[in-house]
């Protein structure tokens, strides 16, 4: 939920999940950029988005395979600047997981919540 | 314009990519005081647009951008 104390307001929201790695980590990239200008930042997962979040993935995972950071470090960068994260409770079902299954400070919201967040929000990203 | 007082801090962030040189001009410019200069040293060619618009939007002010062969030397100075 917003908290009104930053100049402006991003919500991006991360749809692709495990499957294409490529795509797990600009999400994280941007809205790091977003918290460095002062901005109040937030990213929702859905639909396959949550899988990217598992304790037991974020350290095996990276956008570029065995090159590179691995995606734990792109999620600490952008949360240690104030990004929060959110995911979609039926995504979690979609997905067969729990809330347990993913890394320390997600926070579970529903549609309305989310829907409330966009309406709010100086502009939203979708991927 | 030519800067001509020392930066309280040089920001070495050559070799690094987008998003590191904002994130840590961020975190560097809350280091100094305000009215002081951070010189940013850079090699992301998106540097230019980047500064320009974090400038803008955290009310910090870009002073110059001098480019050195690969090298851009970003001078800012932090405001209020």
């Amino acid at each position: 939920m917003w908290t009104d104390e930053g100049e402006g307001k991003v919500l991006y929201v991360q749809t692709h999940g495990v499957s294409d790695p490529g795509r797990c980590a600009t999400p994280f990239f941007l809205a790091a950029s977003a918290a460095a200008m002062e901005v109040e930042v937030a990213i929702y997962f859905t639909m396959y988005g949550p899988t990217l979040l598992q304790k037991d993935v974020v350290d095996k995972i990276g956008p570029k395979g065995d090159q590179g950071m691995p995606l734990a470090h792109f999620i600490k960068q952008a949360t240690d600047l104030g990004v929060k994260l959110y995911v979609c409770q039926p995504s979690l079902e979609l997905n067969d997981l729990a809330l347990e299954d993913l890394i320390d400070g997600v926070v579970m919201i529903g549609g309305a919540a989310f829907n409330d967040m966009a309406m709010r929000a100086d502009a939203v990203v979708s991927f | 314009m030519p800067i001509t007082e020392s930066p309280a801090q040089v920001l070495d962030c050559k070799g690094l990519a987008c998003p590191m040189p904002v994130i840590k001009t961020a975190q560097a410019i809350k280091t100094i005081e305000p009215g002081q200069v951070l010189e940013l040293l850079a090699t992301d060619p998106g540097v230019e647009p980047d500064m320009k618009a974090w400038t803008t939007r955290t009310g910090n002010e870009l002073l110059a951008i001098d480019r050195e062969g690969d090298v851009f030397h970003v001078f800012l100075r932090r405001n209020g």
